[in-house]
């Protein structure tokens, strides 16, 4: 985390230089990319601060005055839940340890990137169907959330007038004309 | 005389508004987007990990065919049916729906369990909506003196307001100052990605025409409350299932809220009065109610067992806390809470500026939505109280159902923005972020508000620069700027003043 704030801000301090933006561009990014830059800094080397800066930079602030039984018995009584068995998935049923966190957003990026490619119309009941599959949901709910979310894409194709039935690559946007044509009579 | 004549056109005048803002507020379809919004906010808050931020999140871009005024209204009316929706889910399965609903658990759940539920649900709902009704009077009352406030501010006292803010939300979210101020920072300058303010420079876009508008608030808001929420969801184990019967009595319940009117007034100005102070939101003033009622009624209460009052006070406080953060979010843009961030967003994004323009020229929008708070309080009594015998299923929705959902409706919604697959790319990014920035305990809320707020910040900041010829004492004079100058001791007190206080201490008490 530290690394990529560290990375970040040196990019924001050296591009305007750099690309030699005008000063009315360059000063503002540059003032918020140095605090960025100390402060990421500062946590850094934290353990290895001296004194009165040591203390600023570990020190928790808390100006609010909650009971803070109350949301310590909270804490512990959502720890206790968190603590129940594993979800089930496809994978575990077949011996493959897959972190639910990483499945989700790597589903979700190759869904991103297909609906860049074909266009979401046509990925989102591929994507929907894999992921409720994934986490074993009934067959037939896994279905109708598919159906769910491709007439919710529809509707915005249709009402918004959004171009998500053709990809950046492939575009099977000529396939829609029939059930156009049949939405149209209707 | 004339004194008086002014004075009684002026209260004159402020009617005039408060009518137009009501007939604006009852009039059609807006009513109805309100009705909607509530039923979406209670099914929302009941959902365990969805909450008010998330679905307003989710719902923000698909406002954009809508009226600004029935767009705001439906945000808000989302914001208050979720702070009672997360009741249900706290009741029912120990589980908050919303983080505010959390103090609820401590006495709604042993209530339940006690064969209590529909009286814990039914003084949920009244204590919610009662408070709610009362602050959203409160709010109406105090207005006029607001826009006398807001009217004083200038572009110096503009920007130092959202570095104020900021600062503020850095300290007021618990953990390190320095984290709170690294996230601040870190969404200003990401904000800064585009063609710049004053010239038409592109900045940080490394060729790619897609960010020449820059990284969109509304797909951030997306990302970092959504996207990351359900990365989040995704994680954790299935939620609790329920082992609560319905027992008990709506009307029992209803009664017990009208047997502690002290409990239920003292809930409510503590939910108004924390909801002001930004960055402080719902999941602190209910606790803090919560907290006093178990200290004032030590003696006589049994807290955390399922006592009444322990469901009346965090209840009471929630949805005053909903009216209370509406006055720092459209007074000077500074949000109260992730669920006033999104709303803020929503502002912006259908033209609406928080400060001057809303306490002005559009004063009638800003009372529309203080009478849809009204309006909605009124509703949340009579739907809540309806949807009780049928609360209990909606708390046993799977959430790999609505991960799936949430992420299509984020994807194709922050393409709707602007039709920019980066939009798109920004959403899944800084979800990502927010996720980590959540583990690793940086102010989500600072970072969003930096991204909100960095246009305004940069623009006001050049403008006041612009104003004193380049000279930055413009922000430190007391004679001419007076308000500046207390807007840079607010901001230097609260980001040293945590630091002094021991060493304050500590020579107070040598002396």
């Amino acid at each position: 985390m530290l690394v990529v704030l560290l990375v970040l801000s040196a990019v924001f301090l050296i591009e305007p230089i750099v690309s030699n933006y005008p000063d009315d561009a360059r000063v503002f990014p540059q003032m918020t990319a140095a605090v960025v830059l100390v402060g990421s800094l500062l946590l850094l080397v934290r353990n290895y601060l001296p004194g009165a800066l040591g203390t600023v930079v570990n020190e928790s602030i808390n100006i609010t005055t909650s009971d803070s039984s109350a949301q310590e018995q909270v804490a512990q009584r959502e720890a206790e839940q968190t603590g129940s068995a594993p979800k089930r998935t496809l994978g575990r049923e077949y011996g493959y340890e897959v972190n639910d966190t990483v499945f989700m957003v790597v589903s979700s990026t190759i869904y991103f990137f297909a609906g860049w490619a074909a266009g979401f119309l046509f990925v989102t009941p591929l994507f929907v169907l894999a992921y409720t599959a994934w986490f074993r949901i009934r067959p037939l709910l896994c279905v109708a959330l598919a159906v769910l979310s491709t007439v919710i894409v529809y509707l915005f194709i249709e009402f918004l007038l959004l171009p998500l039935d053709q990809g950046q690559i492939l575009d099977f946007s000529p396939f829609l004309d029939p059930i156009g044509l049949v939405v149209g009579v209707i | 005389m004339v004194v008086e004549a002014v004075v009684e056109s002026q209260v004159l005048l402020q009617l005039d508004t408060i009518t137009e803002g009501l007939r604006i507020a009852i009039s059609w379809p807006v009513i109805g987007w309100m009705a909607v919004g509530l039923l979406l906010g209670i099914v929302l808050g009941a959902l365990p990990g969805i909450g008010s931020p998330v679905g307003m999140a989710i719902v923000l871009p698909l406002t954009l065919p809508l009226d600004a005024t029935a767009a705001i209204i439906l945000l808000v009316a989302i914001y208050s049916g979720a702070m009672f929706g997360g009741s249900i889910a706290a009741i029912l399965i120990n589980a908050p729906g919303t983080e505010s609903a959390a103090a609820t658990t401590l006495d709604g759940y042993p209530m339940a369990k006690q064969g209590l539920a529909k009286n814990a649900l039914a003084i949920a709902t009244t204590a919610s909506a009662l408070n709610g009704f009362l602050a959203a009077i409160v709010l109406i009352l105090i207005s006029p003196i607001l826009i006398g406030v807001v009217l004083a501010f200038g572009s110096p006292e503009y920007f130092l307001l959202a570095i104020l803010g900021i600062s503020l939300i850095t300290i007021v979210t618990q953990g390190s100052l320095v984290k709170g101020l690294v996230a601040g920072a870190l969404g200003l300058m990401i904000s800064t990605i585009g063609t710049g303010i004053l010239s038409p420079t592109p900045r940080f876009t490394f060729g790619q025409f897609g960010l020449y508008n820059g990284i969109s608030f509304v797909a951030a808001l997306i990302g970092m409350f959504a996207f990351a929420e359900m990365m989040k969801l995704a994680a954790r184990s299935q939620i609790a299932e329920s082992d609560i019967e319905l027992g008990g009595s709506i009307k029992d319940g209803v009664m017990t809220v009208f047997k502690y009117p002290k409990t239920v007034l003292k809930a409510g100005l503590i939910g108004m009065g924390i909801g002001m102070i930004p960055g402080s939101g719902a999941t602190t003033s209910t606790f803090v109610a919560y907290a006093e009622e178990a200290r004032s009624s030590a003696t006589d209460g049994r807290f955390g067992e399922g006592d009444p009052r322990g469901v009346i006070a965090p209840e009471g406080a929630n949805n005053p806390t909903v009216s209370g953060s509406l006055v720092p979010t459209l007074s000077f843009g500074i949000p109260g809470s992730g669920s006033t961030a999104v709303l803020l967003g929503g502002l912006l994004m259908h033209g609406l500026q928080p400060g001057p323009t809303l306490f002005g020229d559009q004063l009638q929008i800003t009372y529309a939505i203080f009478v849809s708070l009204f309006l909605s309080n009124i509703l949340i009594v009579l739907v809540g109280l309806s949807v009780i015998p049928y609360a209990s299923r909606l708390t046993e929705i799977d959430t790999n159902i609505i991960i799936p959902v949430v992420v299509v409706l984020s994807f194709i919604g922050a393409y709707t923005l602007n039709r920019n697959w980066f939009d798109v790319g920004a959403v899944l990014a800084l979800g990502v972020l927010g996720f980590y920035m959540v583990r690793y305990n940086y102010s989500v809320i600072a970072f969003v508000l930096g991204i909100v707020l960095g246009p305004i910040a940069e623009e006001n900041f050049f403008r006041s620069l612009q104003i004193s010829g380049g000279s930055y004492d413009i922000f430190f004079d007391p004679i001419n700027r007076p308000l500046s100058f207390l807007l840079v001791l607010g901001i230097l007190f609260i980001l040293v003043g945590p630091f002094l206080k021991p060493a304050i201490e500590r020579a107070l008490n040598r002396a």
